[in-house]
This record gives C-alpha cells, structure tokens and sequence, in this order.
C-alpha cells in the first residue's frame, strides 16, 4: 500500500529515469565530439591559452605534507622547493653549498659549535609579511625539542637530538638580519643540513601561527619563486609565480608549474607523449626508447644512490666470516649484472658515494670476479646454503627491484655449488624483515639527503639494525665516522671518508652493486630543466616554449 | 514497506559490526607495522617506541578496536597515520570523483547494456545476437588495466585525440563546488571546463562500463526470452499488435526487474572504487587511495574505505530491493512475517 503513497507513478518514474539517461548520454556525446575536435589540432588535452604559459610535471604519487617539517618523500620535496627557500641551497650540478636566504656562507667558530649567518634584506613571504631573523628563529624552533613532534620526520636528522647531545642547542636572533645557531656539539654535514629540502627551509610565521598546534601549516607559503595556488588530493598541484620574487636574475620565467599526480608508468609516458605533461619524473630504463623515439628528451643523470647486497655479520651466522663474504663477492659478476639488468641507466658502483660526491676515490680496490677462487674457498669452508631476502618493489635507487637482482646472484652462486632460498616481500614489509629475519644476505639501498659523505659512510655504522643491514659492528669504522663528521671540509675530511671506503672494500660487509642514474622525459620544447643529484626539481629558471 | 525498509537499515548494523570487526583484524595482524614507513629511514627503535605509544598501537587489539568503534559512530573515522589529515576529509576529497566515474560509467552499461541484450534476444540465433554475444564475452574476460592500456594506446598514444589522464586540466577545473565537476561546470557555466571534463571521462568511463555492460546485456537477453515466450506475450501477437510494441511495452518493461537488479549491485560495485581503472588513467578516486594506504599500513584510512564501501553496498542492495518492491507490486517482503 505504501506506494500510492508516492507522488508518482512507476510509469512516470521509469519515464523520468530514460529521459535522465537519454539527456546525460546526449551530453556526454556532444561533449566527447565536441572536446575531442577542440584538442586535435595540437593533439594536446592542455587547456587553450591557459597551457600556453604553463608546465606541467608528473608526480608518481601524492606529496605527503606541503609544509617541509612534515614530510620525507620526494614528491613534497619537488613541489615544496619551488614555494620555499633555505637559509642556503646547493650547486646546479651538486652538493656544494650556496648561500640563498642568508647573503653569504656562514661565520663557523673554531671549535665548530657556533654558526653565525647574515640574512638577506628585502626578501618577503608570499603573505607580504617580511622575512628575518625571527623567522628563521620561529621556523627553525618548532622543528627544535620539546616542540618537536613526532610527525615531523626530518626533524632530529636535520636539527639533532638532545639525548645524542647533537645538533642544535640554541637559535637567536641577534639582530633582523643576524641569525646565532649554537650546536651541541661540531657537525661538519650541518651545513649542507641547512640546504636540504626538508625540515630546513623558512616558512612564514604567520602560517605557522593559523595552523594548529603541532600541525603543518595549511596554507604553503615561503619566499621561493613559485606561490602555492592549489592542492587537489591525488589529481595535481597547482603553483603560480611569484612577481615580486626577491631574485630578479633568476625571476621564474613560467607563469604557472603543474604537478599531476600519476603513479603509472606506461600512463605517464603517454602523458608525455600526448602532450598532458611537459615532463615526467621516475622514467624505467626499460621504456627510455619510447622517449627518445617520439621525439622527446631524455634526462639521464647520476643521482644520489647506491644499490647494494648487505651480508649478515651476525657471531654465528655463515656471513660472520669475512673470508666468506669475500668468496661469495667474488662469485658475482657484478658488472654483468648491472649491464643486464639496467642497461646504461646505472653504473657499476666502485665506492659506497656516488661517482660525483667528493672524496670519491677511483683507485678503492672491490673485490674481483673469480669464480674459481670462489668455488674453492666456500667449498672449504663447507657453505653450500643461503637464505637470501628481498624487496619487490621499486625503489629509487633500483628501478627494478630486488627479485631481479636476487635471481642473478642465485645463478651465480649456484655455479660455485652454493643453493640460494629467496624469499621476496613489499617494501614495507621488507623494512621490518631486515631487523627480524635470520638472513644470510639481503638487498637493500640507500638514498642520500644531503651530499655529505656522513650521509652514506655512516650507514655501516648505524646502530639501527633498519639501517645497517649488514649488523656490522666494527669499532675501528665507527671511530672513523666519528672523527669524520667532526673534521671541517677538505684534505683531512676527504682522507677520512677514503679511509672509510677502503675498510668496506676490505672487510665487506657490503657488495656493492650500482649507482642509478635520474630518469625523466621531457618536452623539447622545455628549456632550463634540470633534476638535482638530491631527487628535487627547480622552476625558476624553466621555461617552455610556445 | 515502511516496516520492511526499518528493518533492513537496523539489520545494516550487524553487517557493518562484522565489517568493522574484520578489518580491523587484519589491518593489525597482517599488516607491517607503520612506524618505519611514517617516521622514515631515521627513525631510531626509540622515536617509533613512542610513536606507537602515542598512537595507542601498543594497547591490548581488542581496546583499540573499541576505541576505533566508539570515535566512528562519533563520526570521528580517525586520522591517517601518513598525511595527519582526519580520515573523513581524506575520502570527502576523493570520492566525487569515484562517484562521477562511476554514474557515467553505469549509465553508458545500461544503456548500451540494454541495447545489445534486447537485441540479441528479439534476433536470437541469428548475426546480431551472436555479435553481442561475443562483445559481452569480451567484455566478461578482458581485464579493465588491459583494454584501459589498448584504449590509452589508440585514442592518446596514437590518434591523439584523448587525454588519458586525470579528470580535468588542472587549469580549468572548477573550484569550491560539489567535487562532481559536470554538476559544477554546468553550475558555473563554464562550458570550456565542461567540455574538457567530458572529454577526460570518455576513456575510463567505457574501460570502467565494459565489463559492467557485458553482465546487463548477458541479463537482458537470458530474461526478454523468457519473457518473448510467455503465455501473455504469445497472446499480444496473436490479437496483431506490432512487432515494436509487443517487444519493447510488453517483453521490455517485464524483463526489466532482474536487469534493475543487476544494474543497482553493480553500481553499488563501482562506487567502492574501480582501482584499476583509476590505476591506468590517474583517476583521483578512493580506490588508488585504498590501496596506497595499504601499502602504508595506514590503518585509520584503510579502515575508514572498507567501511565506506560497505555501507554503500549494504545501502545499495536496500535501494535496489525497494525500487523491485516498487516497480513490481506482486513483490511483497516480509509477508511471511506480517502475515
């Protein structure tokens, strides 16, 4: 009965359900028709005069935050960089540090604890409000403890903990234009901290102030070249340039970037191809050809990596014999392997730093590819086991993730009459088996932050078992480390991190494997483009012809 | 039905317990612990001893689950480990787009469904009705990432003439509004944004219909020849009434009730998210997002999804068991009882 209650019929309604349908499909077609002859001309789906002044660049996911003292990931990296600046910034081409906010390099005391930095005049957040020496002392002390938070994941790597007694104790505003940072103790790699992408550069206190307590700002707002515009979750980013950039040489030449969120590969190559994006981030080797055959350009430098097989050197486990390690080095033809598995979209890794990081030193002897010598001494040794663990999933430093890589070793030590049991997990699962798992040897990687040598020779070093894979515990190395980020730059530093490179070529508690390269596509008719050794992009200098 | 429609929302509460009550298992049995992936690659043992502390991880599972049951029916889905962002505005985000997906792509099924399935019965066994058949067999076995690739490949990669990612240019898309962009251009009447959000559903919406459409056209035609050989059917031609009308105001509109079922559940299954389909074509909706926030173990939101997504099955299937009760009055439910 209840349905003569309704104020129409079940004719009428079936009348008004096709008419609603016939109505949406008439629109959808005229629209389809109509929107596909508006982009054939250029075959671009950009959008008429709008595109005209306009790049766009493919994200693989979603930034995480847009406030640099709330993200790790590379994607807020790249998009966070062209709204915020850091008191310094490094080189194009590598991790040399450059003043930037500040006007020049820093006044370090003898001693290495007090850092005296003059700031530049004149300079304004996008809000209009003005940038000095109390926003630095704002921006930099809710990144300090006890205001610290646990949602801010650079925070203790950039500015120190109280409990290690490092980093930074103070920060004061001697005058508004004159910053005083005094540490807890010396930390040469504090520095090239100060131009990371993360956690280090100035926001606005102002949005620091309209955010929540212990909340990114909502709101980006910096000094950079670009202004944050709009953040539509999953789908893009949307930035504009700022016309009163305090830059005038470097002003951006671009009136608004794009990052489009696309995590598929193959879709962001068609992206590229149809002419959706002007550049593409996170390109595999495997499909750079399709790149360059439609015409379009290829990036492809050393980034700030290194892809390496960690042995457990754990008392009791197979791996704890460096005799052992060496053998099993000496099984694999890492060369070999590296050309077959990336082609020339890595190199062969010789040191534990990437090829262009100072002090790389080409004469550090690895272990030789003899499979002979190989097969003899893990035959006397009675190994014919391995439990090997990997990840399956890509990572920056391995475009093709660890199965590929576990395979080819299997093979090789499977000729030198050792069997190999893989056993692969994601990612995330992976991080916690490499603390839990009774491995022999695992894959595993690393991706610099700040170009320091500190940054990768301490890994070994690292009393986190996430960290330092291969449970390594050698206290002549970690003395080295120690010394090392206490020593200022130059002769004594560099002879330090050699030192450390040759005790991991001799002890190997690592094979190392690779060091990838930075692939992007895009259009030729982007000018100025580079991607930074450190995983972000700079716009101010980008342009793209019409 | 009133009474009818009372209890089946207060029987939604049990399968939704149930839903929460799985979920919830096996985001904390299953799933790697989130500390390292939200704190990162320096979190030391200590920072993500805390961090668990401070989100409550380290409490008995059957008091966290309480607490995640009294915050919910709150209305407080919690926040996601990763972004720090409540839950709720996480999926009011990305939902529209799912939705407009979803409704465009069930509109071109049914309608396309319906056609190929009538046509296949009214011309069984002849040239027409095997071609449907075989496009509904196609529809049926090709998986959604692989004809969205073939389709990104011939209308983007090839001709050019469509985008294959995205809902919109992000330059025009509307702001402030609904989220459902077709409703908001038009609002706004900007028909250069319309256009241009036309034109970026055409490739999902068809990879996204395919296999929906195969299910309505198999439907349509298995229920119009049961109803072509009705006794009633049999009669309408017999006192001469035309082809079009016996087919279409007489075998039609009968054969319809099975097929609006299917339609509903179906719509019901694309609006829990179509991942792959917003995999291929960078579409911003809450399936990619499910499934990111898996590999993340970001448990709040990935309980947050589940429960949304039951709720609009449960409520789905109520819809389409009313409007069947609507459309077909012989229908009555919960007679035994009230009888």
């Amino acid at each position: 009965m209840e349905e003569n209650k309704l104020k129409f019929s079940r004719r009428q309604f079936m009348g008004l359900l096709g008419t609603a349908v016939a109505g949406t499909a008439m629109m959808g077609m005229v629209g389809c028709s109509g929107g596909g002859s508006e982009k054939k001309g250029d075959g671009k789906a950009a959008s008429g005069d709008k595109a005209a002044d306009s790049i766009t660049y493919s994200l693989t996911a979603d930034p995480r935050a847009l406030d640099p003292a709330y993200f790790d990931d590379g994607e807020s990296a790249v998009v966070s960089c062209n709204i915020y600046e850091g008191l310094y910034g490094f080189a194009e081409k590598n991790a040399e540090v450059k003043p930037l906010l500040a006007t020049e390099l820093p006044e370090i005391s003898d001693d290495g604890l007090t850092y005296t930095i003059k700031l530049r005049e004149g300079v304004k957040f996008h809000d209009g409000t003005d940038f000095n020496a109390d926003a630095v002392k704002t921006s930099i002390e809710r990144l300090l403890e006890p205001n610290r938070n646990s949602d801010q994941p650079y925070a203790s790597f950039v500015f120190g903990e109280e409990a290690a007694n490092s980093g930074v104790k103070t920060v004061e505003a001697v005058d508004a234009t004159t910053v005083k940072i005094t540490m807890r103790a010396a930390n040469t790699s504090f520095l090239k901290n100060l131009a990371m992408a993360l956690a280090s550069p100035i926001v606005s206190p102002k949005a620091i102030e309209a955010a929540s307590a212990g909340s990114a700002i909502t709101t980006p707002c910096g000094t950079g070249p670009y202004k944050f515009v709009d953040w539509t979750k999953s789908a893009s980013v949307t930035l504009e340039a700022n016309e009163d950039y305090w830059d005038k040489d470097n002003a951006p030449k671009t009136k608004n970037i794009i990052f489009k969120i696309i995590a598929e590969g193959n879709t962001r190559i068609t992206s590229l191809l149809n002419g959706e994006c002007d550049i593409i981030s996170s390109v595999d080797p495997s499909s750079a050809n399709q790149i360059t055959d439609g015409g379009y350009e290829l990036f492809s430098e050393d980034g700030m990596t290194i892809n390496y097989m960690a042995f457990n050197t754990d008392e009791g486990g197979i791996c704890a014999d460096k005799e052992v390690r060496k053998a099993i080095a000496q099984a694999i033809n890492v060369e070999e392997m590296v050309s077959a598995i990336y082609g020339e979209y890595a190199s062969v890794a010789n040191s534990v730093m990437p090829l262009w990081m100072a002090p790389y030193d080409k004469d550090v002897k690895q272990t030789a590819y003899d499979p002979d010598a190989a097969k003899a001494t893990l035959a006397a040794k009675g190994v014919t086991k391995l439990a090997c663990i990997t990840y399956s999933t890509a990572r920056p430093y391995n475009a093709k993730g660890g199965v590929e890589l576990a395979n080819m070793v299997q093979g090789y030590l499977s000729k030198v009459g050792v069997d190999v049991e893989i056993t692969q997990y994601d990612w995330t699962t992976y991080k916690s088996k490499v603390q839990t798992d009774p491995y022999d040897i695992c894959f595993y990687g690393w991706t610099g932050d700040n170009g320091d040598p500190d940054n990768f020779m301490n890994l070994p070093a690292d009393s986190n078992r996430s960290m330092n894979v291969a449970h390594w515990d050698n206290e002549e190395y970690k003395a080295l480390i120690a010394k090392g980020i206490a020593t200022p730059d130059g002769d004594e530093r560099d002879a330090i991190y050699k030192q450390c490179e040759e005790m991991m070529a001799e002890e190997q508690p690592w094979l190392l494997i690779s060091h990838s390269k930075n692939l992007l596509g895009y259009s030729p008719k982007v000018k100025g483009f580079y991607y930074h050794p450190t995983g972000v992009a700079f716009f101010k200098g980008v342009s793209k012809e019409a | 039905m009133l009474k009818y429609i009372l209890k089946r929302i207060l029987m939604v509460i049990p399968v939704l317990l149930g839903v929460t009550i799985i979920i919830f298992f096996i985001t904390r049995v299953l799933a790697s612990d989130p500390a390292p992936v939200v704190l990162g690659e320096h979190a030391t043992a200590e920072a993500m001893a805390a961090w668990r502390a401070d989100y409550g991880l380290d409490d008995p599972i059957w008091m966290q689950y309480v607490n995640f049951l009294v915050s919910a029916i709150q209305g407080d889905l919690g926040t996601s480990y990763y972004t720090h962002t409540p839950v709720a505005s996480e999926l009011a985000a990305r939902f529209p787009a799912t939705a407009e997906l979803a409704l465009c792509a069930i509109i071109v099924a049914s309608i396309c469904g319906i056609a190929l399935g009538v046509l296949a019965a009214v011309k069984k066994n002849k040239l027409a009705d095997n071609a449907s058949m075989v496009l509904a067999l196609i529809g049926v076995s090709m998986p959604v990432f692989w004809s969205g690739i073939l389709l990104i490949l011939l209308f983007s990669a090839t001709l050019h003439i469509l985008p294959s990612s995205g809902r919109v240019t992000p330059l025009l898309q509307p702001t402030g509004g609904t989220g459902f962009f077709i409703f908001d251009t038009i609002a706004k009447g900007d028909f250069e944004a319309l256009g241009d959000v036309l034109v970026h559903l055409v490739l999902p919406t068809v990879t996204l219909s395919l296999y929906s459409m195969a299910i309505i056209t198999r439907m349509t035609r298995s229920s119009m020849l049961e109803t072509l050989n009705a006794d009633y059917i049999r009669t309408a031609r017999a006192k001469g009434l035309a082809k079009r009308s016996v087919n279409v105001k007489h075998a039609l509109r009968n054969a319809m009730l099975p097929v609006s079922t299917v339609i509903g559940l179906q719509l019901g299954s694309l609006l829990g998210g179509a991942l792959l389909t917003e995999t291929v074509f960078a579409w911003p909706g809450i399936g990619k997002f499910a499934v990111d926030c898996v590999l993340k173990s970001d448990f709040p939101v990935v309980q947050g999804v589940v429960l949304l997504v039951a709720v609009i099955f449960v409520f789905m299937n109520l819809l389409v068991d009313i409007i069947y009760a609507w459309l077909d009055p012989r229908i009555k439910y919960g007679a035994k009882e009230e009888g």
